[in-house]
């Protein structure tokens, strides 16, 4: 496995720890620590950026771990006439669709820079970071569905025979 | 005339081995293009889609079933079946219904079960004598009912699609997969005293005692999520942080059978499940848009008005539909093109959200067990190395059994509701 295959691996490795991870500082804050301060009758502690840590990692998760599922085969499809073509014609329509879907990363990446312009002043209420950095999800996202996209239709990964779908 | 368009690339794009959440995720792009749509609502839908605080229950319940099954908490949930009922005639048929009930409880994934309850299972029903198709038919008619067994994912999302409490779907899943764990065992003893099965010799008291010691690890979990939100104590996303870290404490403290690598995997392998799950919603909601925009529940809604005294043959009509787009389009794609479309009809017609959403959830169940091509059954078959045709014959009873637990749970809407009622989620 090449280095750059292993980046986004890690990435998205990294990430769902920290979602899990950032849950449970969320379940602790709001029993353990809030049930303190309430008891001792002082401030609570602000919680609402667990919120946005959340969401952001999942977002973030979600685009590039779409990305890697192209080339790995792991988004379901349906194979119920195209193995019945010769190996040329399956191979014709798998470029086809791959260069589909390498049109539909780029086309959300490109459209997901303008919504990343419009909410660059943005900040969320609890991170009070720019709400950018969430739409920025989707053009990473977009642009890596791209770039697998085009990895298949370079050297195609071998689909396993005995997969079921 | 916009729509047809869009369901005819649609269903080209399937038929030409495009992966489904691309075929639907182009076909709205199409949809977007062809009416005139601002195309900002391409990556505007992708990223509020994925963007769910419900969702990142997702990443957490899919870890822990990896991680719970790595750690080889199924085998210690086999041996406390056998002992209970393995004695009874047809007992271990039944054990494997027994523990594909509590092995839901920790398994957020149908294909993660199946290969699961395949690999502990399949040896122990063939030494035991059972024929290959009848251990197959028991699995995979066991992990179809265990779709209504919480935590299960397609729930999470089918609570997102249509805006209920993932909470309260969840308790409410515990009864109607009872129900239809009830009608899988009367079949399996009807079946065991007809073809005189072999029984296991009665265990005694210690066996039992010990097979419950080494089950108590994983019972704990479905225990957090029943009392948990029974009680209103936390919710389905807190409930998934809960199990993934007692998973991770049950590993490497309790079982230390899993190096810090395979750890890593399993991370890895979930995130990449996470990503497809959330993905798929996410394009999905391009569609959503469309369909709103085009005033299709609206439209739905006259078509199927002659429906609209009589609720129970609606739950019966969509059911049918959901079972047949779980066996074609797998569960998830089905819940989330299908479950927008028909809910709203649903609830104009005063049929509970959460029956509805029950009865659907069981439904896509048995269609992912349906043959000749849900992934489910394909899946339990590979394990018993027997074909769909020489399986059919004898699965067909198991199906009827579902069917009929499909049925009550269909024509008597207390068997959901009644949990959720008594935690006092609902009125």
């Amino acid at each position: 496995m090449s280095v750059i295959e292993r980046i986004p691996r890690f990435v998205v490795t990294a990430l769902i720890a920290l979602a899990i991870i950032n849950l449970l500082i969320g379940v602790f804050l709001r029993y353990v620590v809030g049930g303190f301060t309430n008891y001792m009758d002082w401030d609570p502690v602000s919680f609402t950026w667990v919120e946005e840590v959340g969401e952001m990692a999942l977002a973030w998760l979600t685009f590039i771990g779409a990305a890697i599922g192209i080339r790995s085969r792991s988004h379901f499809t349906l194979y119920v006439f195209t193995p019945r073509f010769s190996p040329s014609v399956q191979r014709a329509i798998e470029v086809f669709n791959h260069l589909l879907i390498a049109g539909f990363g780029l086309l959300a990446a490109w459209h997901a820079i303008t919504l990343c312009q419009l909410n660059w002043s943005l900040k969320t209420p609890g991170l009070e970071v720019s709400l950018a950095l969430l739409y920025a999800s989707a053009v990473v996202g977009g642009v890596l569905i791209a770039i697998y996209a085009f990895s298949m239709i370079v050297s195609p990964a071998h689909r396993d025979p005995n997969a079921l779908h | 005339m916009l729509l047809l368009s869009v369901a005819v690339i649609f269903v080209c794009l399937i038929l030409l081995s495009m992966p489904i959440v691309f075929s639907l995720g182009l076909a709205g792009v199409a949809g977007l293009w062809l009416g005139g749509y601002p195309m900002q609502q391409l990556p505007s839908a992708l990223v509020s889609g994925s963007q769910s605080w419900v969702l990142l229950a997702i990443p957490a319940f899919v870890f822990a079933g990896g991680l719970m099954e790595r750690c080889g908490m199924s085998h210690a949930l086999v041996e406390l079946a056998r002992a209970l009922v393995g004695w009874v005639k047809g007992g271990l048929g039944m054990s494997v219904i027994v523990v594909a009930y509590f092995f839901s409880d920790i398994c957020g994934s149908k294909m993660a079960e199946v290969s699961a309850l395949g690999s502990s299972l399949m040896p122990p029903l063939t030494k035991a004598g059972y024929k290959r198709e009848e251990s197959a038919s028991m699995i995979a008619a066991g992990t179809a009912m265990g779709m209504l067994v919480p935590p299960a994912i397609f729930m999470i999302v089918i609570a997102q699609v249509t805006n209920t409490s993932a909470v309260t779907l969840f308790l409410a899943g515990f009864v109607p997969a009872f129900v239809m764990m009830i009608c899988l065992m009367v079949l399996i003893y009807l079946r065991a005293r007809k073809y005189d099965w072999p029984v296991d010799a009665k265990p005694s008291l210690k066996r039992v005692g010990k097979a419950g010691m080494e089950a108590a690890v994983p019972l704990v979990v479905p225990v957090v999520i029943l009392g948990g939100f029974f009680f209103g104590i936390i919710t389905a996303t807190e409930a998934g942080a809960v199990v993934a870290a007692y998973a991770f404490l049950a590993a490497k403290i309790y079982y230390r059978n899993v190096s810090w690598p395979q750890m890593g995997q399993i991370a890895y392998e979930s995130a990449i499940l996470t990503a497809a799950v959330v993905f798929l919603l996410a394009v999905a909601s391009i569609f959503q848009y469309l369909m709103g925009m085009q005033g299709v529940p609206k439209l739905l809604g006259e078509v199927l008005a002659p429906l609209k005294g009589h609720p129970w043959l609606f739950l019966f009509v969509t059911a049918f539909i959901s079972m047949l787009f779980g066996m074609i389009l797998e569960g998830l794609p089905a819940a989330v093109v299908l479950i927008p479309v028909v809910f709203p009809i649903a609830e104009e017609m005063g049929i509970d959200p959460i029956h509805f959403n029950i009865v659907q959830t069981a439904a896509v169940g048995i269609g992912l067990f349906l043959p000749p091509m849900g992934v489910g059954l394909l899946m339990a078959l590979k394990f018993a190395n027997v074909s769909v045709s020489q399986h059919f014959p004898t699965y067909v009873p198991y199906i009827c059994a579902l069917v009929v637990g499909l049925s009550l749970i269909i024509c008597i809407p207390e068997i959901s509701l009644t949990l959720p009622r008594l935690a006092g989620l609902i009125k």
